[in-house]
């Protein structure tokens, strides 16, 4: 079967009286990887629901091929050749990789049994044509994310799919996958396979697009042929710009910070024992200056997370010494520690937002009755506002759910909560993990812009990021873990070879 | 053409409407049918299952007796349900508290003033509804035992509990406590509404309608109350930010059993003026009902407690023509199609998302 060619003819999407996508005209062909990119809202993941079926047009034409896709449901796409890997894994955890591989297209013999062997045959073959190799009995949530994003891909595949829509399959995995995937993407495209990619990384349209597609507002403003590999027809800024509407924004300064500045957030002997006996974490010791930013390096899995989730104290069995400015936390809760400890944790879905709360309630989550030192009572109403507007978390209105906020605006609204409640100065630590994870050029200039200014005021800051580009560009020193531990301290100005080879555990060249 | 308007702006008050209107009017046709299969005209039931309610004051006094313990437990649910609990408890907890505040109010001096005999009957009975939901929350918060085993299992415990208290220590001989001090019986409606005479409605309902917007205040504008919400949307994100999430579930769990235990103030003070056997019985589950039908909102509970209410005292009247258990299973029916409507109203059909069926959280919609 020949991949479709996917057309939207006028495509508009409304949410209530909001109009998530307008008007939009776009063209998806095969042999092609297209890029779509755009802000946080701009209405990229509506557009690819809309093509794959998943939302119906509010007006306007999605066109497979010839016909219009009548009805509009993921089933019709599917069938029609047209398969969609959503912005966040939609596997279940309990599930082996080949189970959730033919869930809902399990092939059966008489009396209704599982066909097991010819489903692996199938994924199998699959598997090794395009190189998505998954350990097929291993249970989902074993599996690394690069992996759980393989294994979506090749879903999409083993049921059919010749157009394969991805929204953000990058925004988990570190450059290495990223570089892996868009390998297995050209090999798909140059099959004739019709691929389309939402993406908020700028460097990846221009190494590995054909075509980009911006959008702003829920239009499409941009739509052009993107040469690969340097000789493109669009320079960075001007994608930049598209996707902005404006100015890019100014390029990130790394604060300055005194060589001699007083250690403000000090980690001894961390160690971590999970209830499986694994050794998470393995005496970790780092310290941070007054003003300093400290960038964690590492492949997904070495104990970035449960580090996190140490120093925030939401893990009882650590051991060891966390103390910011003098204070000892390592005795303290969770609600103690934030008095000087700002945290994110890496998946603001989980553990970051109450979705179904109003984005103002999710802004002062565990600040109700906050009480600082002489201070007077919690203001929340200021907070909130004060939040909003630092953060320019878009729409401006905390009464809207969380959850209806794109991606980017929902990382904000938990950006904003950890750096805003914490005092300036030398006296507060910030650990941050994937503080852009999905974030627009604009949304992720924003917060690297709060990032330097909590660090200029003196608040030491930690930084966990998958990408690396944005470690070297914020972090005064880059440290590398490896097994739960921290095994390397690399200078920023180290190359994203030097630095993934010691992420590897591989001698330095 | 495939573009379907699906989202036209509907009329904001319908909707949550809609799954009550639908119930409604499921429970005319299902009444017509089932008079219909015991050879009753149709319409003969319905006119006499209205006059029995609706048709005569005494029949709204009557109605508005029977949906007053249902506002007590539904606001019980719902307070645990907003905080991620599933208390089925409210049947042992409304009972254990009932007889409690019958054995307090009866043991108060004779001429205790009024005001302070119900506070004190109240406080015993709301006290001891808290104390059997101490047990489940306790369990929930420290061991992870799950709160809907444990409060099914101590419903059953209470079961065998209440006679044996009766009998052995409380020495009565017919499984029913003494009667209240005259300070603690409840004032009845009729004295205030003439018209209400001879129902047993008391200001047990004004005082259970108050208590349903009391409760929305809490959950709404209160610290303990919002963090209780933020909870049952997301506890995980809650204890990263440093909520105290156990403490607050047990003490939604308290606050769930105390209110549970207050409405014995409808039946005990409000009406009979003792506790006996059997008393409020079946008002805990009901009240699952009634509160999954207001959808959260203090006068929906209100409007489902009234509904089911009627449903019940039309069992009354219907009775010497159709058996009053078909008004059970009206009411069954009532909580199945209220299942129906509700997923009905959630969402539109085209939100639902994944191209694969996995379980997926009813947000991931607009997540990205
Ligand atoms: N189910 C929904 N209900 C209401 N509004 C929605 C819904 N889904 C999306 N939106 C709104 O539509 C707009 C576009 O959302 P969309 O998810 O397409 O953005 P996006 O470009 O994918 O953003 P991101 O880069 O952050 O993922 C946003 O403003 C969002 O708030
Ligand atoms: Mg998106």
């Amino acid at each position: 079967m020949d991949a479709p060619v996917i057309r939207l003819d006028a495509v508009t999407r409304r949410f209530g009286d909001f109009t998530a996508v307008s008007a939009a005209e776009a063209t998806l062909s095969p042999g092609e990887i297209h890029a779509i990119v755009g802000e946080n809202g701009a209405g990229k993941s509506t557009l690819l629901k809309l093509a794959a079926g998943v939302l119906a047009p509010s007006a306007g034409r999605v066109l497979v091929g010839d016909d219009a896709l009548s009805p509009a449901t993921p089933a019709e796409a599917i069938r029609r050749g047209v398969g969609m890997v959503h912005q966040h894994f939609m596997l279940v955890a309990a599930f082996t990789a080949l189970e959730n591989l033919m869930l809902g297209a399990e092939p059966v013999r008489s009396w209704g049994r599982l066909d097991l062997a010819s489903a692996r045959e199938k994924a199998q073959a699959i598997a090794d044509r395009t190189g998505l190799q998954v350990p097929l009995d291993a249970v989902t949530e074993t599996l690394s994310v690069g992996e759980r994003q393989r294994l979506e891909i090749l879903r999409v595949l083993y049921r059919g799919a010749r157009a394969i829509l991805l929204d953000e399959p990058t925004a988990v995995l570190s450059p290495l996958e990223a570089d892996e995937l868009y390998t297995t993407l050209r090999a798909l495209a140059d099959d004739g396979a019709t691929i389309a990619v939402v993406t908020h990384r700028l460097d990846e349209v221009a190494r590995f697009a054909d075509r980009v597609t911006v959008m702003r507002r829920g239009k499409v403003v941009l739509a052009r042929p993107y040469a690969r590999a340097g000789a493109g027809e669009i320079r960075g800024g001007d994608l930049t710009r598209a996707i902005m509407g404006g100015e890019p924004p100014l390029p990130f300064a790394r604060p300055a910070m005194a060589k001699d500045a007083a250690i403000v957030l000090e980690i001894k002997g961390l160690s971590l024992t999970d209830a499986g006996g694994q050794r998470r974490l393995r005496a970790v010791d780092l310290t941070v200056r007054q003003g300093e930013i400290v960038g964690i390096a590492g492949i997904e899995g070495n104990g970035q997370s449960e580090l996190v989730r140490a120093l925030a104290g939401l893990e009882p069995g650590a051991t060891g010494r966390v103390a910011v400015g003098d204070r000892d936390l390592s005795r303290l809760s969770v609600r103690a520690r934030r008095a000087s400890l700002g945290v994110v944790l890496e998946d603001r879905h989980e553990e970051g937002l109450c979705q179904e709360a109003t984005v103002g309630d999710n802004l002062v989550l565990g600040d109700l009755g906050d009480r600082r030192d002489g201070a007077p009572a919690f203001d929340e109403a200021a907070a909130i506002t004060r939040r909003m507007q630092r953060f320019d978390i878009h729409p401006a209105d905390p009464a809207r759910l969380a959850g209806e906020l794109s991606g980017g605006n929902q990382q904000k609204i938990v950006i904003a909560r950890a750096l805003d409640r914490l005092p300036r100065g030398p006296r507060s630590a910030a650990v941050l993990a994937q503080p852009t994870r999905g974030v627009d050029v604009g949304a992720a200039a924003a917060i690297h812009a709060a990032i330097g200014e909590a660090a200029a005021s003196g608040i030491a800051v930690v930084i966990i990021s998958a990408d690396l580009a944005e470690l070297r560009k914020l972090a005064h020193r880059i440290v590398v873990m490896r097994r739960g531990e921290i095994v390397q301290s690399l200078s920023p100005e180290a190359t994203e070879t030097e630095i993934g080879r010691a992420m590897l555990g591989q001698e330095a060249a | 053409m495939s573009a379907t308007p699906d989202e036209a702006p509907e009329p904001p008050v319908l909707r949550p409407l809609l799954p009550a209107l639908l119930a409604l009017f499921g429970i005319i046709l299902l009444l017509n049918l089932i008079s219909f299969a015991f050879g009753q005209a149709p319409l003969t039931t319905l006119r006499l299952a209205l006059a029995g309610t609706w048709g005569t004051p005494y029949g709204i006094g009557q109605v508005l007796f029977k949906s007053t313990p249902l506002i007590f437990t539904a606001l019980a649910f719902e307070i645990a349900l907003r905080s991620g609990l599933f208390n089925i408890g409210a049947e042992g907890q409304v009972a254990l508290g009932s007889l409690a505040g019958g054995v307090v109010g009866a043991h108060l001096p004779a001429g205790t003033p009024w005001p302070l005999a119900i506070t004190i009957c109240v406080l015993a009975a709301a006290l001891t509804g808290a104390g059997v939901a101490l047990i489940p929350a306790v369990m929930r918060a420290r061991l992870g035992v799950h709160e809907i085993i444990s409060t099914i299992m101590l419903n059953r415990i209470v079961e065998v509990l209440l006679p044996f208290l009766l009998v052995t220590v409380l020495g009565a001989a017919a499984l029913r406590t003494v009667e209240v001090v005259p300070g603690a019986a409840l004032l009845k409606l009729d004295a205030v509404f003439p018209a209400l005479r001879g129902s047993a409605a008391s200001v047990a309902f004004p005082l259970a309608v108050g208590l349903a917007f009391g409760v929305d205040a809490l959950l709404r504008r209160t610290r303990r109350g919002r963090e209780m919400r933020w909870i049952g949307i997301n506890a995980a994100a809650c204890r990263a930010e440093g909520i105290d999430v156990s403490r607050r579930l047990v003490q939604a769990m308290l606050l769930s059993g105390a209110i549970a235990g207050a409405a014995m103030v409808a039946t005990v003070l409000g009406y009979k003026g003792y506790y006996e056997l059997g008393l409020g019985a079946g008002a805990g589950f009901t009240g699952i009902a009634v509160a999954l039908l207001g959808r959260g909102h203090p006068l929906g509970i209100v409007i489902a407690a009234l509904l089911f209410g009627t449903l019940q005292q039309a069992g009354l009247a219907v009775n010497a023509r159709v058996p009053k258990e078909a008004m059970d299973v009206l009411a069954a029916a009532v909580i199945l199609l209220v299942a129906v409507a509700n997923r009905a109203a959630a969402k539109p059909l085209t939100q639902v998302t994944p191209v694969v069926a996995p379980p997926a959280p009813a947000s991931e919609e607009a997540a990205s």
